[in-house]
C-alpha cells in the first residue's frame, strides 16, 4: 500500500486490536530488549524459549561458546577491599593509570536521613554482541572463537580508541607503559591466571576474600556460576541490557 | 497594597516565634554535646586489617546505643586502638564465632556480622576519603580508579 493511500485510511486505534495481536507485539518487544533474565543468557534462544524460562520451564539450552566463560558478581558481598584490583594489576601488568577491573561506589537513600553504601565491581562483560568489536577498524579486538573472551591483539591496535567510546561498560583504557601503546582490557586472565589454572579461575576471583566474584563456565551445569545464575527465586541482572550487547557478567545479591 | 497591609503585621510575630523555636532547638542540641570522657574518642576508629577498611564509631555505640565503656573494654577490645588488629584471629570467622564485634553483632543483640557488610565496611574509597577529607560521593559513580 502506498503512503498516500495509507493516509486516507481511518486510524483504528489500539482498542480494536485483537488481544492476541497485542500480546504478540509485546512479546516481540520483550525479547528484543532482553527483559528476561536471561535476555542475555537466553538471548541466544528464541523468544518462545525465553517465555518458557519466565515460567520456570526451560533454561537456555545452548551457549555459543565452549567453555562459555562467565562471571557472577554477588554485589552485596563486596566491601571494596580492592584486592581484586591489586591481584589483577599484578597478574596482568596493569599500570596505575588504567584498570581492567574496578569498583564503583553508590550511595542509596534509605529514608529518614539514612544511607547505605553499595559497591559494584565492574569489568569487561565479554558480550556476545560486543560493540567494541563491531567498531574496531583493524580487527585488533575480537571474540575468541572458542571461549567467547573479547581479546586484544596489540600489534594490530592503532590506538584510535573507538572501542573505548563504544564500550557500554567503560572497560577499556589506553596503555602507554613499557613500550606498549595500545588498548588494554580484561581478558579473563586468558594468558595469565586462566592458563596457569587450566581455565579454573581468574586472578580477581581468586583474590576476593568475600567470594563476590564467581568465575565459571555456562556450558557446565555443575559449575558454581551456572548454579548461581539458574538458582530458583533469585533476581539476576546485567548492566545496561538496553544496549543489546548481551553481556556475560551477571549480578545478583547473595 | 491591601494585601501587604494585611500580611505584614501577621508575619512579624510568626518570624519571632520561629526564631525562638530555632534558638531552643539549638540549645537542646548543644546540651547533648559529645563528651569524649564519657563516650570515648569522637574520631572514628578505622580498622585496615584484615581488609581495608572498617569504620567504628564510638558515638553510635555509646551515646547512641547507650553502651558503657566496659561493655567492650578490656575484654573484647583493648583500650589502645589497633591492638585487636595485631591478632591473627581478628577475622570475620572469629566474629561469627562470637569474638570481638561478633559478641553483640550476632543477629540477636545487634545485626549479624555476616549481614549488610557495608554498614561497617567503607572500603578503600571510604578510607581514602577519610584521609583526604573529601565529602561522600555526590553522584552515583564515585571513583572510577
Amino acid at each position: 500500500m502506498k503512503v498516500k493511500d495509507l493516509e486516507k485510511l481511518e486510524n483504528e486505534g489500539t482498542e480494536s486490536l485483537p488481544s492476541e495481536e497485542r500480546r504478540r507485539f509485546l512479546q516481540f518487544g520483550l525479547s528484543v530488549t532482553g527483559v528476561f533474565l536471561g535476555g542475555t543468557v537466553l538471548s541466544l534462544s528464541s523468544a518462545k524459549d525465553a517465555q518458557g524460562a519466565l515460567g520456570g520451564m526451560s533454561p537456555a539450552k545452548k551457549y555459543p561458546y565452549s567453555p562459555h566463560y562467565t562471571m557472577v558478581i554477588r554485589q552485596n558481598r563486596c566491601v571494596d577491599c580492592e584486592r581484586c584490583k591489586e591481584a589483577c594489576a599484578t597478574t596482568n601488568n596493569v599500570p596505575a593509570h588504567g584498570y581492567r577491573t574496578t569498583i564503583l561506589e553508590q550511595e542509596r537513600d534509605l529514608g529518614s536521613g539514612k544511607k547505605e553504601r553499595i559497591f559494584m565491581p565492574v569489568l569487561c562483560n565479554h558480550c556476545n554482541r560486543p560493540p567494541c568489536v563491531r567498531v574496531c577498524p583493524t580487527s585488533a579486538t575480537y571474540k575468541d572463537k572458542v571461549t567467547g573472551i573479547v581479546m586484544m591483539d596489540r600489534k594490530r591496535c592503532i590506538g584510535c580508541k573507538t572501542c573505548m567510546a563504544a564500550c557500554p561498560y567503560n572497560a577499556r583504557y589506553f596503555i602507554e607503559t613499557w613500550g606498549v601503546r595500545a588498548i588494554d582490557k580484561c581478558n579473563f586472565c586468558y594468558d595469565t591466571k586462566l592458563k596457569e589454572t587450566n581455565g579454573r579461575i581468574t586472578a580477581c576471583a581468586e583474590a576476593c576474600p568475600a567470594k563476590v566474584r564467581v568465575f565459571g563456565d555456562l556450558t557446565d551445569p555443575e559449575s558454581r556460576a551456572y548454579k548461581l545464575i539458574h538458582a530458583p527465586e533469585k533476581v539476576v541482572w546485567v548492566l545496561r541490557p538496553e544496549t543489546g550487547a548481551l553481556p556475560n557478567v551477571f549480578y545478583m545479591n547473595d | 497594597m491591601k494585601l501587604n497591609d494585611k500580611s505584614a503585621p501577621g508575619l512579624l510575630p510568626f518570624l519571632l516565634l520561629l526564631t525562638v523555636v530555632f534558638f531552643c532547638v539549638g540549645q537542646a542540641v548543644a546540651e547533648e554535646e559529645y563528651d569524649e570522657e564519657a563516650y570515648g574518642p569522637e574520631e572514628p576508629i578505622v580498622f585496615v586489617k584484615p581488609v581495608k577498611a572498617v569504620d567504628f564509631s564510638h558515638k553510635i555505640h555509646t551515646m547512641g546505643a547507650g553502651l558503657e565503656c566496659d561493655s567492650c573494654h578490656d575484654e573484647l577490645f583493648q583500650m589502645e586502638a589497633g591492638t585487636a588488629e595485631q591478632n591473627d584471629d581478628f577475622t570475620m570467622e572469629s566474629l561469627y564465632a562470637g569474638k570481638y564485634c561478633g559478641a553483640c553483632h550476632d543477629g540477636d543483640m545487634a545485626f549479624a556480622s555476616n549481614k549488610r557488610c557495608t554498614i561497617c565496611h567503607i572500603g578503600v574509597k571510604g578510607f581514602e576519603r577519610l584521609h583526604s577529607g573529601d565529602e561522600a560521593p555526590a553522584d552515583g559513580h564515585g571513583g572510577g580508579h
